[in-house]
């Protein structure tokens, strides 16, 4: 197109606008070069300005985002189909870049106070975030591995980033092998699928689907590849029974990789799900509706009842992220835009409230080891009063109370599902959602109960000294991180107030299909 | 109205925490004299809605008004008539929710069918005959709490701005018009409330306070679900999407679900109550819950048995009305013909109410647990009162929510004295304290008197009208819940005797007379001082007021009553007989 109006264009192969349609992708990938270079020729101990140029190539990858949502009103089309920017990608890009702006600022303070090296870090947060980018709007089958390739490989190394901490080697480990495994699942339903139908376009497999479909001709190896594509994404968002690497993933990784793993990879890996099952694989609805219902089901039972046996934090928010996968996944069962509008107001949800949770998790955390026991969240209440009451607030938002924006994401989901007539989705959503109270109100309960409630004296002492037996210092740096919280905070009450200001924006969404 | 006055009314609390908030916390002289200037105020201020609601002839009120997309029911008379309403636009999706084109080549797919209904929710805020009465309770009851507050409480600062959030949750619950909104009051009532329980209170408060929240909220999710099924069940029918509420009541009598709902269980499939059936047990469960009627009450005693004075003065005395306030307002409404169906039932489970409460309560030795119970035996007869679905049952019923909750404060504030004086609860190890706190003893026993249904104290007057009612339902009803009014009488003389009268028992002293003496010498300081003094003495007065006069009262309540009745027995609209308003006390069909 615009390539053949101007020649002499450096990139004269790729038409200028495809370029564009990319941009926000080509900052950031742009940024993890750039970050790269600098951390080559940078002055040492001038670690924050590696945070700073990081946070610069997300902000300007968000501000173009911002400036295409404006700009467009109808979707966008780029690499002869393989990439869509239509305000559904778009969408899920501000999601992804917010959160992962929120876990750059968190990031500096907490890697100096566990001592951990810094240039990479901000290297492969950068590339794991081109890889979600590229799954918000891939319309290829090819493009959606390179996303989810692109989004895994920096995370298993993120993972893994306590070098001397076993527990965070153990568990990048285990994300790295069942990771493949997933990848393998993955590719093997795009295979069958390809196989099948003979496209790797979205768009054409749509309507070859729809064309089988209307003439009431459903085929199994087409079915069998959508399984395992299920199966695959599935283990990117951690439902259940597709979890096990969760629990272990996120305890062991250091905090702020853990945020950063929980809301950012699961908004991408919902976004291709959401794309994938409700635009291309709408012919065959009807096939995959009830499986996929049954894994929220599994999800929501499991993540809210294994939650509350844990002691761990981390581990119990990783159960709570099993339970939240389930939620949205109800969006994803219902296969209809009211479904995929709510999933899509739960994710931004998701992302405001467990991003608050992990990054208090983030300040607490001390030299040498993550805030992780319960016991380490007694009294809270008296010792830090706002974090605690953030605290609070988090989780009376993922437990779905009114005046948090976790009450109008389960709304929208339950409603759509009971307009749809899923009574079995809405009503499981509902009772787990009251199981889910015991384990949220005991966090509450832990921080503010008087010490003499929850457990001894002693314990409190051992709590307050790290296990190194230095006595804890108060926290460096961690002026930046409250606002983080402080933020998140108030986005997660204005949002429960005012649901508007994002339903508005979802109600003129569309997804692109081809 | 030219102002808002229920808008004000209803953030004024808030205004008043930010205020609280602003002391600093180690003046708590200022904290408490705040606390109770901002509880006056909104005392005052629903005392003006009361007397302003009460001024106007209802016939002037009835219209049905700010529905936004109900003109197809404009011309369906809602008979309820509420006033002082307000509206403003929450969130409204509207038509444009049709430009979502999830899809792909312009509709060629099956999956563009799918049009989602517009999800549309307002600010509405409004009152009845109900509401009214409910208000100016809730706002005396916290106002009395804020008296007993000891200055000494620890962090007083804390306390008193839950207190003031809860005050916003509950006036929240009784002023909203609008579904979503009053189920966002009525979760969000329980934050503060939360907090205040594991603050504050006993040993075993923790747990008592999961206990509660797990209850109450489970229930109220399943409400929410229900508050989705009619919105699409009276949406598909009527094609008027919405979660106002008196648009809601109007359109149900367009709404009609006679079929059964169809279950197939390995193979078989078998039929099993209709829509609204199951939309009713629904909204009931969540507020069986909250009242508690009987095999849900469980959470209550040991959140009455853990709880401060203060705390349950509200929490007992208003909180637990907001229950039964939502059967009236919500079950009768919104499901007329469920509430015909399911009335044995609700009959039943207020028959259980009554009598296991005040059997329990015989059995206890824990005095807060007595009066516990004795509550869950009271509010048995409130819904007995409501389920009668005769207007002189519904009148008892609105009186005796009134009733109940000054005198279950005063209860408890007569209990915290003694628990307060000696740090026991068990009424064993206490006895003979009308010697040494002759005034005390002297108000308990009015209220003992009151809260056993005595002619001339308010209580009376209540339960004479329900079993009234009742004995019009059937006089079965009316005789098994009469055995609870001996009962009470049993229950309450055993708490009132054993603290009271007897020879001298304090903790600890059982068994060396001499130090008895020499206690006894000094318990004249033990009776109650000016601050229980002051917060008693208007209650009592109440007592005695409503049950020496209580024409007002019932006059009043009546007409309510008699509007919430004939929503009840609404059965369609194409009914003249019913819409005329033509209903006289306690005809069923």
């Amino acid at each position: 197109m615009t390539a053949a109006t101007a020649p002499g264009y450096p990139l004269h192969f790729v038409p200028a606008g495809d370029l564009l349609g990319i941009l926000p992708i080509l900052i950031v990938g742009g940024g993890a070069v750039a970050v790269l270079m600098w951390d080559l020729v940078r002055p040492r101990h001038q670690e924050v300005w590696l945070a700073g140029l990081t946070g610069l190539f997300l902000l300007a990858a968000l501000g173009t985002a911002i400036g295409q949502w404006v700009a467009n009103s109808g979707p966008i089309v780029v690499f002869n189909g393989a990439y869509a920017n239509d305000r559904f990608a778009l969408f899920a890009d501000f999601v992804v870049l917010i959160t992962a702006l929120a876990v750059v600022v968190l990031s500096p303070g907490y890697l100096r106070r566990r001592g951990l090296a810094e240039g990479e870090y901000y290297i492969l947060l950068l590339a794991s975030v081109a890889g979600m980018l590229v799954l918000d709007g891939a319309l290829n089958l090819i493009v959606i591995f390179l996303g989810i390739e692109l989004l895994s490989i920096p995370l298993y190394v993120l993972a893994g980033f306590a070098r001397d901490d076993q527990r965070s080697q153990e568990g990048a480990m285990k994300y790295l092998l069942l990771g493949g495994f997933a990848s393998g699942f993955l590719l093997y339903g795009m295979a069958l699928l390809y196989g099948e139908t003979g496209h790797t376009s979205l768009t054409a497999i749509h309507a070859f689907l729809l064309q089988g479909a209307t003439s009431g001709h459903i085929d199994p190896m087409v079915l069998a590849g959508v399984g395992l594509l299920a199966v695959g994404l599935a283990f990117k968002v951690s439902a259940a029974p597709f979890h096990w690497w969760t629990p272990d993933v996120y305890q062991g990784s250091p905090a702020v990789v853990t945020t950063f793993m929980s809301v950012a990879t699961k908004v991408a890996a919902f976004a291709v799900f959401l794309r994938l099952f409700s635009a291309t694989l709408a012919p065959y609805r009807a096939e995959w509706t009830v499986p996929i219902a049954v894994v929220a089901i599994v999800s929501m039972i499991y993540g809210n009842v294994v939650a509350v046996a844990q002691t761990s934090i981390k581990r119990l928010l990783a159960y709570s992220g099993i339970a939240q996968a389930g939620y949205i996944m109800i969006g994803v069962a219902l296969g209809r835009p009211d479904g995929t509008q709510a999933s899509l107001y739960y994710l931004a949800a998701y992302a405001f409230m467990n991003t608050g949770a992990f990054a208090v998790v983030t300040i607490l955390s001390r030299r040498g080891e993550d805030c992780d026991r319960y016991s380490e969240l007694a009294g809270l209440g008296r010792r830090e009063p706002v974090l605690a009451g953030l605290m609070a607030l988090f989780m009376l938002s993922l437990a779905g109370f009114p005046l948090t924006v976790g009450f109008f994401g389960k709304f929208f989901l339950f409603s759509a599902a009971i307009h749809d007539g899923q009574l079995a989705l809405a009503i499981w959503g509902v009772l787990t959602s009251a199981v889910s109270l015991f384990y949220y109100l005991r966090v509450i309960l832990k921080m503010y109960a008087p010490a003499a409630d929850v457990g001894s004296l002693e314990e409190f002492e051992v709590a307050s000294v790290s296990p190194a037996g230095t006595a804890v210092a108060a926290p460096t740096a961690v002026g930046p991180a409250v606002l983080v919280v402080a933020l998140a905070g108030a986005g997660t009450i204005v949002l429960g107030i005012f649901p508007a200001l994002i339903y508005t924006l979802l109600q003129g969404i569309s997804v692109v299909h081809g | 109205m030219s102002w808002p006055i229920l808008s004000v009314t209803l953030f004024l609390p808030l205004a008043g925490a930010v205020a609280i908030l602003a002391i600093p916390s180690s003046r708590a002289r200022a904290i408490r004299l705040a606390l109770m200037a901002v509880t006056a105020l909104t005392l005052g201020l629903t005392c003006v809605v009361l007397v302003a609601y009460l001024a106007v002839p209802p016939s002037a009120a009835s219209k049905l008004s700010g529905t936004a997309n109900g003109q197809s029911l404009s011309a369906i008379h809602s008979p309820i008539t509420f006033q002082f309403q307000e509206q403003v636009n929450w969130l409204q999706s509207g038509t444009s929710l049709s430009h979502l084109h999830l899809a792909f080549n312009e509709g060629n797919s099956a999956f563009n069918q799918a049009a989602p209904p517009p999800i549309n929710f307002s600010y509405h805020l409004g009152v009845d005959g109900l509401a009214v009465w409910l208000m100016a309770l809730a706002a005396l009851l916290f106002l009395v709490a804020a008296v007993v507050l000891s200055q000494r409480e620890t962090r007083l600062r804390t306390f008193a701005v839950l207190m003031l959030l809860s005050e916003v949750g509950v006036l929240g619950v009784l002023t909203s018009l609008d579904l979503i909104l009053f189920y966002f009051f009525w979760e969000a009532a329980l934050i503060p409330l939360y907090f205040l329980m594991i603050g504050w209170g006993d040993g075993n408060r923790g747990r008592a306070a999961l206990k509660f929240i797990i209850y109450t909220v489970a229930g109220s999710l399943f409400m929410l679900l229900a508050i989705f099924g009619v919105y699409f069940i009276t949406g598909a029918q009527t094609g008027v999407y919405t979660f106002d509420l008196p648009t809601l009541i109007a359109a149900q009598s367009l709404v009609h679900t006679t079929q059964a709902t169809t279950f197939s269980l390995f193979g078989h499939s078998f039929s099993l109550l209709n829509p609204q059936e199951w939309l009713f047990l629904a909204f009931a469960l969540a507020f069986a819950i909250k009242v508690p009627l009987v095999p849900f009450h469980s959470w209550l005693p040991d959140a009455y048995s853990s709880g401060t004075t203060p705390f349950l003065v509200f929490f007992a005395g208003i909180v637990s009305k907001l229950g039964a306030f939502g059967l009236i307002r919500y079950n009768l409404t919104l499901f007329p013909e469920a509430s015909h169906t399911f009335q044995p039932l609700m009959l039943g489970l207020a028959i259980a109410s009554i009598l296991y409460g005040a059997l329990a309560a015989l059995a206890q030795t824990d005095i807060k647990r007595i009066v516990g119970f004795a509550s869950i035996s009271h509010l048995g007869f409130v819904v007995l009162g409501i389920f009668a679905l005769n207007v002189d049952g519904l009148n008892g019923a609105i009186i005796q929510m009134v009733n109940h909750g000054i005198v279950i404060a005063a209860l408890f504030i007569c209990v915290g004295v003694v628990e307060s004086r000696f740090a026991t609860r068990t009424l064993s190890q206490l006895g003979g304290l009308a010697r040494p706190m002759p005034v005390l003893a002297g108000l308990f026993l009015v209220v003992t008197l009151a809260g056993l249904g005595m002619p001339l104290l308010n209580s009376f007057v209540g339960e004479f009208l329900i079993l009234l009612g009742a004995f019009q339902a059937s006089p079965v009803w009316a005789v098994l819940a009469s055995l609870g009014v001996i009962l009470a009488c049993w229950y309450m003389l055993r708490l009132y005797q054993g603290l009271t009268q007897g020879e001298l028992r304090l903790p600890g002293t059982e068994a060396v007379p001499e130090q008895l003496q020499a206690v006894s010498r000094r318990l004249g300081r033990l009776d109650v001082g000016p601050v229980e003094v002051v917060a008693l003495v208007p209650l009592v007065a109440l007592m005695l007021v409503l049950g020496v006069y209580p024409a007002p009262v019932i006059r009043y309540g009546r007409f309510s009553a008699a509007q919430y009745v004939q929503a009840a027995n609404r059965q369609t609209a194409t009914d003249p007989a019913l819409a005329s308003g033509r209903t006289a006390a306690g005809s069923l069909p």
